[in-house]
């Protein structure tokens, strides 16, 4: 059965993590071993409901559980944000290629994310502080509409920024009487002083219209196309390449992504929409 | 290549059907349809067109149960079966299916237990019709390959062509229903073969490109004809459903009473939601932007991926339109744009 790409292994939901308003954490403990390399998705079923593709937001060195943040958004995320601890789950994957951590050697890291944009990001960034000293640094640039949204609030706001090696700045779009950092988008605080571009490369992930501001501004910071790293969210379903939703011009976001360079897929139609 | 002859139809498909399920074409309307070949069935038609519906329902049906859990069942146990009356375009469409369900780095188990299952008689089209322009895609009204038989029609019989192992199994295993082919009958089926593609090449003379498909259709992004094509597109998804090369599905979830299940089944990328993502954004919400992504997707990304265009000129698409859409004078719009850009061009 193993053969059967359509075929969930069984998991379990142990833990629910309440990030923001509107996005939990889910700890859920696959019945057999799972692996998956930063920055791939896995297919998530809710059974008898409908599945969805995530990207696990924690480190792939965790293999005996995987944490997955979800934001309500739609049908079965809106179900999955009512289920309680305990609740049998399925999962399919892992799909697609993940980020390339070992061409990002020797290199300055500059992550930019925003919103629910972050839960890639963490697995990304847990993944990168495991073996800092292969890099530059880390440069972190992340953006969320007001403090109370931002997730992973606990590590975000201190412990992480702690790090040798890492650089971060928040901001929000609308502060509140408490939050010391920025205010404005998250193309705000990026700044082409901050690292040495032509040995740097960036990644981005959040929502589409913050990813589209953030690829320009750093193309306008001089980063090249082939050194920005997109993870693309589009309707991915099957996750082998062939149910055709998720399709970028030639590429499947399932397969071929969903992580690009914008070389890749800037000159394809409507790759922001 | 071994070639022989029948003067009859029924005691071959008796034959074959005596060892495994059998379809045959049968006529539904003005069109053909694959029917369940039983032998009390008293005659059996040769069709000389393609049918109407596509051979990926075969391989690929309409809809199939892709998992079980949490407790997994063995799938169901595909058993040999046969069709009979597959044309070139048919053929052609199934290596298409194959490249994206057989031959990738993930297959799916379903595909390819059914194609392995799969016995194809093919057959000649001795009457193509207005709608086919396989000639336009290099095909021809006859298989040359892809077959395990073909056969053609001829005065008083059958030629039956050998294409595959399992071909000649069959042949020799039956080898009293068939005779020597007479010289005479082979240079008629030639002939015949000869009259239906000069037949075809008349009829889609309209449609000879001077330039790749791929050029063609690429080069017209920025037209406004997909725009217009979408003013007479009713969105009914005809136009992918009946086409043999179209392989886009949906999954979907069932609880059933002591299980679930994960649902595949066909789905159209004609269709709005098909690309809608859960917060709303949809790179296809436009109607004319579909129609240029199934145009693209034919000519030019699967041209990407896989090395061969995902259109085999059935023409099931010109027929099944509820709209009169014929995606040949689509293409011919698109050729003549594009020269008159680059007279333009020249001008300047």
């Amino acid at each position: 059965m193993n053969q059967n790409p359509y075929q969930p292994i069984n998991g379990e939901i142990v833990d629910i993590i309440d990030e923001s308003p509107t996005i939990k954490t889910f700890v859920i403990v696959p019945e057999e071993e799972f692996r998956f390399g930063t920055g791939q998705f896995v297919e998530l079923t809710l059974p008898g409901e409908g599945e969805a593709p995530f990207t696990p937001s924690s480190s792939p060195a965790e293999t005996k559980k995987m944490e997955i943040t979800i934001m309500k958004t739609g049908r079965v995320t809106g179900l999955l944000h009512e289920c309680e601890k305990g609740q049998k789950v399925g999962i399919r994957g892992p799909f697609g290629n993940g980020y390339p951590i070992d061409d990002f050697v020797g290199k300055y890291i500059y992550i930019v994310g925003g919103g629910v944009g972050l839960a890639p990001i963490r697995s990304l960034f847990l993944t990168l502080v495991e073996r800092i000293k292969d890099f530059k640094s880390i440069v972190c640039r992340f953006g969320a509409r007001t403090p109370d949204d931002f997730i992973y609030k606990q590590t975000l706001f201190d412990a992480w920024r702690e790090i040798a090696g890492v650089d971060m700045k928040l901001t929000v779009d609308k502060a509140d009487g408490e939050w010391k950092g920025s205010v404005g988008v998250v193309t705000t605080v990026c700044a082409r002083e901050d690292v040495h571009i032509k040995n740097a490369v960036a990644v981005v992930c959040g929502p589409p219209i913050m990813m589209k501001f953030a690829t320009l501004k750093l193309l306008g910071c001089g980063f090249k196309a082939k050194d920005i790293y997109l993870s693309m969210e589009k309707n991915m379903s099957c996750g082998i390449g062939k149910c055709g939703h998720c399709m970028i011009g030639k590429y499947y976001v399932c397969k071929d992504g969903p992580v690009f360079t914008y070389d890749q897929i800037k000159d394809y139609p409507k790759i922001w929409d | 290549m071994e070639i022989v002859f029948i003067s009859k139809l029924k005691p071959f498909l008796d034959a074959v059907a005596e060892q495994m399920e059998l379809y045959v074409p049968k006529k539904a309307g003005d069109y053909y349809v694959f029917r369940r070949y039983e032998v009390s069935d008293e005659a059996v038609e040769f069709n000389n067109i393609r049918t109407c519906t596509p051979v990926k329902e075969f391989l690929f049906p309409l809809r199939e149960v892709a998992a079980v859990f949490p407790e997994p069942v063995e799938p169901e146990d595909i058993k040999p079966f046969a069709v009979f009356g597959l044309k070139d375009c048919d053929l052609r469409s199934i290596e298409i299916l194959d490249k994206v369900f057989a031959e990738e780095e993930f297959k799916d188990p379903f595909y390819v237990k059914r194609r392995e299952n799969m016995f194809i008689i093919s057959s000649d089209c001795s009457n193509p019709g207005e709608s086919c322009f396989c000639t336009v895609f290099d095909g021809r009204p006859f298989a040359g390959s892809g077959f395990d038989l073909n056969v053609s029609q001829v005065s008083g019989g059958f030629v039956i062509e050998v294409g595959s192992d399992k071909g000649k199994d069959f042949v020799e295993k039956h080898s009293q229903l068939f005779t020597e082919v007479p010289e005479a009958l082979l240079s008629e089926r030639d002939e015949n073969r000869a009259q239906a593609q000069k037949q075809l090449e008349q009829n889609n003379a309209d449609y000879e490109f001077d330039k790749p498909i791929r050029e063609i259709v690429e080069g017209g992004q920025d037209s406004d004809v997909f725009d217009a094509e979408a003013k007479s597109c009713v969105e009914c998804q005809a136009c992918t459903r009946i086409c043999p090369t179209c392989h886009c599905f949906y999954l979907y979830d069932t609880k059933q009473k002591d299980y679930f299940a994960k649902m595949k089944m066909w789905d159209s990328c004609m269709r709005m939601a098909y690309a809608e993502v859960a917060g709303g954004a949809n790179p296809h919400k436009v109607l004319g932007d579909r129609i240029k992504h199934r145009l693209m997707h034919k000519f030019v990304y699967f041209l990407d991926r896989y090395g061969i265009d995902m259109c085999v000129g059935c023409g099931r698409c010109v027929d099944g339109c509820a709209g009169e859409a014929d995606i040949r004078t689509v293409l011919r719009k698109l050729s003549e744009e594009l020269k008159d850009k680059k007279e333009a061009k020249t001008a300047k």
